[in-house]
């Protein structure tokens, strides 16, 4: 197979390129031999068969390899976008350009799994090169497969990029896209919005050189700068100086929802408050009703052991007073045996 | 948190440079020798800050340091010099203040002044002085900030509250333990009363 692309160049190695030529078609002719015996005139038929599967398979493995490396491009075009710097258009179209890759090489994954069964049939190939042309088709398939994986995993990344930079844009410039869109029926200040009016007072020269504050209330401050000088427009000027009004009904309209919000999270701490409390004092109760078995226990036990004293103390005198009368009889019994 | 000057100017409609009708400067801060062109600044930049803000508009321009804020209000105009800290929407309502009460003083007389007044205007003075705490010029300011201390004592209400039923928690198993441990000695003590009466 290498033999074929011999090219010319300064030693003559013609006789080396013949003689890698005679070794190779030996190899085949032994590899086909002892299957093929009957049927050597179909051996080169098979011999052509095998280098055409062999070609085919180096060539989808070739495309494959080229595909992946593109993936591998594309992967990193896909992780490098950024918010501003995005290479779109080269993304889309290696896109375009690596799924036709794949479409093509699973075709033709295809067409030499089909070569492969053909052969098959053809009864006077051995189980090894069967066994090999198989295997062939099975790992080009697997790697196909797996570039298409990839591919889809590069595809997935790159969507959630974008939703990524889609918020994170969304985030920065909602503040400008609202303005627009709020109803201008509004109070005094807008009311008293002269119609073509006759002020010429554009922004100031000086505030296009200043910054924003870092105040959570730049709006106006962005629309001052975004003026340039004297050649604006009333139009626009207007334009400009109405979402100023905007803004500032806007920031006290925020600040009164804040305030709102505030109160009612404050009524909704003072609910749990009083359940946290109202909890707490059920088991102060129980507290109070232990301490009570408490004392009627130890009172009672108070009560039993000071009986016990008694009885204890009081026991001797029991004891005396028997210990008199047996020795009344003992007397009396002495008395009547002496 | 500064305000450095409070201004009311009567603005022209076209063409002539608007009129001072009050000043309240505070400018302790500069060097002595800095105050009277620190002064003479202040006034220039409000004059012109006024005669480019059309008549029921708000407006808020950053010039070096400070922001001035004006608000022309048909032809009456209040001007604050504050830094970059004060709140935008607290400055427009001091400015809104200042002009009612302006109006509520001077009535319609403003009207016809042509020339700069010098006079000092106390309220303004005081407004300065007063004023230099956002919150006091902005109520809702001040209830946000209020509600937001209210908050932060009731999170240390609720810890302690829950510290204490932790701590009730506790008395309840040990008050349960002793009432069993009395229950024992009472049972105890019934015994050995009842068996041993005898001797």
């Amino acid at each position: 197979m290498r033999g074929k692309g011999a090219n010319a160049s300064i030693r003559d190695r013609t006789q080396e390129f013949l003689g890698i030529a005679e070794r190779v078609k030996k190899s085949y002719s032994s590899q086909n031999g002892p299957s093929s015996s009957g049927s050597k005139p179909l051996g080169p038929q098979t011999m052509a068969m095998q280098s055409e599967f062999n070609r085919k398979a180096s060539k989808i493995g070739l495309g494959i390899h080229q595909t992946s490396q593109k993936l591998s491009k594309l992967a990193k075009l896909a992780k490098r976008t950024s918010v501003f710097d995005d290479p779109t258009m080269e993304i889309q179209e290696l896109t375009a350009v690596i799924k036709q890759d794949i479409t093509a090489l699973n075709s033709a994954v295809v067409d030499l799994q089909l070569l492969c069964n053909s052969r098959h049939g053809n009864s006077n190939i051995s189980s090894d090169t069967t066994t090999h042309s198989t295997t062939v088709v099975d790992d080009l398939k697997n790697r196909l497969m797996s570039a298409t994986k990839e591919f889809k995993e590069v595809l997935t990344m790159r969507t959630e990029n974008l939703k990524v930079h889609e918020n994170r844009r969304q985030l920065f410039s909602s503040t400008a896209s609202k303005n627009p869109a709020n109803p201008f029926v509004r109070q005094r200040p807008l009311a008293a919005k002269p119609a073509g009016s006759t002020s010429a007072a554009p922004a100031l020269p000086w505030a296009s050189g200043g910054q924003s504050s870092s105040h959570p209330l730049p709006k106006n401050q962005k629309d001052g700068e975004t003026q340039p000088l004297m050649s604006q427009q009333q139009h626009q000027q207007q334009q400009e100086l109405v979402p100023l009004q905007d803004s500032y009904m806007q920031s006290r309209a925020e600040a009164l929802q804040n305030v709102e919000s505030t109160i009612h999270e404050l009524g909704n701490i003072f609910n749990q408050l009083a359940t946290l409390v109202s909890q707490q004092g059920e088991i102060a109760i129980r507290i109070d009703e232990n301490m009570d078995d408490t004392l009627s226990n130890v009172e009672g036990a108070q009560g039993a052991l000071l009986k016990y004293l008694n009885s204890i103390s009081s026991n001797r005198w029991l004891m005396i007073k028997i210990f008199f009368v047996l020795v009344f009889f003992l007397m009396i019994f002495l008395f009547f045996v002496a | 948190m500064k305000i450095t000057a409070l201004l009311v100017l009567k603005c022209n409609q076209e063409g002539s440079d608007p009129v001072i009708l009050a000043n309240a400067s505070d400018v302790s801060r500069f060097g002595f020798f800095q105050r009277s062109s620190v002064k003479e600044f202040i006034v220039f930049v409000g004059r012109t800050v006024a005669k480019r803000t059309p008549p029921g508009q708000r407006q808020s321009v950053q010039h070096e340091e400070y922001k001035i804020h004006s608000y022309n209000q048909n032809g009456l105009c209040a001007l604050g010099f504050m830094d970059d800290h004060y709140p935008v929407r607290s400055a427009f309502s001091l400015l809104n203040q200042v002009l009612d009460e302006y109006r509520k003083t001077f009535g319609d007389s403003w009207k016809i002044v042509q020339a700069d007044k010098v006079e000092p205007w106390p309220y303004l003075n005081e407004a300065l002085n007063k004023f230099q705490d956002p919150a006091e010029a902005d109520k809702l300011l001040k209830i946000q900030r209020e509600l937001d201390e209210t908050k932060i004592i009731l999170h240390k209400t609720i810890d302690s509250v829950l510290a204490r039923g932790e701590k009730l928690d506790s008395l309840v198993e040990k008050s349960s333990d002793l009432s069993a441990a009395s229950q024992m000695f009472y049972k105890q003590a019934k015994k050995t009363n009842q068996c041993c009466t005898i001797l």
